[in-house]
C-alpha cells in the first residue's frame, strides 16, 4: 500500500467512523451498553470468589464474558447492518463505479468495527481494573489469540446473515434474533455457572458460548491447549460461515 | 479523426428467462453525445451498465478506452464519470464529507468546492445527504460524476427531478463539458433534453435495437415509419418518437374516481 492508497483508506475509515457515531447503535452498544452491564452486574452479584477459597471473582470471570459482548455487536450487529444497508440502498454499487470499488469501503467498514471492538475490550478492562481490581492471569499472547479467534467467528456470522439475507429486513432479523438470544444464553452476560442444567445444554448449541468460555478460560490463565475443542469449534464455524457467505455472494448477483 | 472511447458491438444480455439486451451495437467517439432511448424496460440501464462494467455481457464485445470495462475497471473509472439511475449515499454523510471521500478516490480530482457553486449546492456543504431535496441529490449526483475530470460521462437520466431553469443549466454545463472533447453517454426520457445535446442517437425497443446514427438521421428514419397525415405534427423530436414508440396500454381513471 503506498502513501497515497493508505493516505485514503485512513480518510475513508475516518468517515465510517463517524458514520458510525451518528448511527449511534454501534456506538452505544459496543462502548456504553457493556459499561453498563459491568456496573449494573458488579453491583448485583458482587466481586466475591467464585467459589469459596478461589483467587478467581466474580467479574474476574463476567468481564471477559463482556468482551464477547462487545464482539457481538460489532460482528453481529454493527458490521452486517451496516453492510446489508449499503447493499439494499446500491451504495456499493455506486463506489464501484469509482477507481477503487466497493472493496475500498466494505474494508474500511471491517476496520472500523474491528477498533470499535478493540475500543470496546480496552474501556472494559480499563473499568474492571479500576472498579473491580480485574486480574488478567493469562499471557497476552493467548488471550490475543483467542480474543481475534472469537471476533473472527462473530464476523464470520454476521457476514453470513448478510448473504443469506436477500433484502436487509431479512438480516436484520437474523442478525437481532442470533444476538440477543447469544447475548442471554451464551454467558456473555451472566456467568454460564449460574444457569439450570436445561439453559446449559441450550446454551451449547450457540457459536458465542465458545467465544465465552475460550475467553474466560484463557483471562483465568489457562493455555490455549487446554480449550483444543473451544478453538476447533470457532475456527471451523469460522471457515463455513465465510465458505457459504462467499459462495452466495458469488452465485447471486448483488450490483 | 476524434478516438473511439466506447466500442458495443453484437451485445447480448438476459435476466434468467428474460432477453434484456439483443445484439446491440454502438460507438461514441471523444467530443460526441450519443442518448440512449426507449420505453421502460427496452434495455437502456442493461446496456449502459455493460458499459459501465458493472454488468457482464452473455455475448458481444464492449470496449471502452479500448479496453473490456469487466477486466480493467480500476483503471477504466480513472477516466469514467457516472451518474447512476438509481443511487444512494451512507444517509448520515454531509455533502462537503461526500465530496472530499470521492475526491480522495481519484489521482487528480475537479475543483469540487467550484463544482459545489455550480451546482448551487454551496450552502448545503454541512447538510447531510439523506436531508437534501431530491433535485438536490441529483445535483449532488452529477456533481460527483465529474470529481474524477473524466473524458468519458455516463449520465442515466440526468434532469429527473430537476426544475426547468436547472435543466437549462445544467444542458450549458455539459454543451461546455463536451466542448472540452468530453464523450458524453446518456440516457433519458426527455426528448426535448436529447434533442439539445445529443448529436448521435441509439433506439431500443424490448431490448432490440431500432436505430443508431445522428440526430438528423433518426428524424428521417422515423418520419419514414409515420403516416404522411401525422408528419405535420411531429414537428419535434418529442412528437415524433411518440409517433414511433410502441403504444403502452391505455391507463384510465374510470370506474376509479
Amino acid at each position: 500500500m503506498n502513501t497515497i492508497t493508505m493516505k485514503r483508506f485512513l480518510f475513508t475509515c475516518k468517515i465510517e467512523f463517524l458514520l458510525m457515531v451518528r448511527n449511534f447503535f454501534g456506538f452505544f452498544f459496543g462502548l456504553i451498553f457493556p459499561l453498563m452491564m459491568l456496573v449494573l452486574f458488579g453491583s448485583i452479584f458482587g466481586n466475591n470468589p467464585v467459589s469459596p477459597g478461589s483467587d478467581l471473582r466474580m467479574m474476574d470471570l463476567s468481564i471477559p464474558g463482556y468482551t464477547v459482548m462487545v464482539m457481538g455487536v460489532a460482528g453481529l450487529m454493527s458490521f452486517p447492518l451496516t453492510l446489508a444497508e449499503c447493499k439494499e440502498k446500491k451504495i456499493y454499487k455506486r463506489f464501484d463505479a469509482t477507481p477503487v470499488g466497493k472493496k475500498h469501503i466494505i474494508l474500511a467498514q471491517v476496520t472500523v468495527n474491528l477498533l470499535l471492538t478493540a475500543l470496546g475490550i480496552a474501556i472494559l478492562l480499563i473499568a474492571g481494573k479500576l472498579l473491580y481490581q480485574l486480574q488478567i492471569q493469562g499471557d497476552i499472547l493467548s488471550v490475543t489469540a483467542a480474543a481475534l479467534l472469537s471476533i473472527a467467528a462473530m464476523f464470520s456470522m454476521g457476514f453470513l446473515f448478510t448473504a443469506v439475507g436477500k433484502d436487509a429486513k431479512l438480516t436484520h432479523l437474523l442478525c437481532y434474533l442470533f444476538y440477543f438470544v447469544m447475548l442471554f444464553l451464551s454467558g456473555a452476560t451472566v456467568p454460564a455457572m449460574l444457569f439450570p442444567e436445561s439453559i446449559r445444554s441450550l446454551s451449547k448449541l450457540l457459536p458465542m458460548t465458545y467465544a465465552v468460555d475460550l475467553m474466560q478460560g484463557v483471562f483465568a490463565g489457562d493455555s490455549l491447549r487446554m480449550h483444543g475443542k473451544e478453538l476447533l469449534i470457532l475456527g471451523g464455524l469460522c471457515l463455513v460461515f465465510y465458505g457459504i457467505g462467499a459462495y452466495l455472494y458469488a452465485k447471486r448477483d448483488w450490483t | 479523426m476524434s478516438q473511439i472511447i466506447v466500442q458495443v458491438e453484437h451485445l447480448h444480455l438476459s435476466y434468467k428467462n428474460v432477453k434484456a439486451v439483443q445484439d446491440v451495437s454502438f460507438s461514441i467517439a471523444e467530443g460526441q453525445v450519443l442518448a440512449v432511448i426507449g420505453a421502460n424496460g427496452s434495455g437502456k440501464t442493461s446496456t449502459i451498465e455493460c458499459v459501465e462494467g458493472l454488468r457482464k455481457p452473455d455475448s458481444g464485445s464492449v470496449l471502452v478506452f479500448g479496453k473490456e470495462p469487466m477486466l480493467h475497471r480500476g483503471e477504466i473509472y480513472k477516466k469514467i464519470g457516472i451518474q447512476l439511475q438509481e443511487t444512494e449515499y451512507p444517509a448520515k454523510i454531509q455533502v462537503e464529507e461526500l465530496c472530499r471521500l470521492y475526491a480522495g478516490f481519484y489521482e487528480r480530482p475537479a475543483d469540487w468546492e467550484g463544482l459545489l457553486l455550480q451546482m448551487n449546492l454551496a450552502e448545503k456543504r454541512k447538510r447531510t445527504v439523506s436531508k437534501l431535496s431530491g433535485g438536490e441529490k441529483q445535483r449532488l449526483s452529477v456533481l460527483l460524476a465529474l470529481m474524477g475530470r473524466p473524458k468519458l460521462l455516463i449520465l442515466d437520466e440526468l434532469t429527473t427531478g430537476l426544475d426547468p431553469e436547472v435543466r437549462q443549466n445544467m444542458w450549458e454545463t455539459f454543451r461546455a463539458i463536451r466542448e472540452n472533447g468530453v464523450a458524453i453517454l446518456l440516457v433519458s426520457h426527455y426528448l426535448d433534453e436529447v434533442e439539445a445535446l445529443a448529436d448521435r442517437m441509439l433506439y431500443l425497443e424490448k431490448g432490440k435495437q431500432q436505430f443508431f446514427g445522428t440526430q438528423e438521421e433518426f428524424r428521417q428514419w422515423a418520419k419514414a415509419r409515420i403516416a404522411p397525415e401525422q408528419l405535420r405534427e411531429a414537428d419535434t423530436l418529442e412528437k415524433l418518437y411518440l409517433q414511433i414508440v410502441p403504444k403502452t396500454t391505455g391507463i384510465t381513471m374510470e370506474g376509479i374516481l
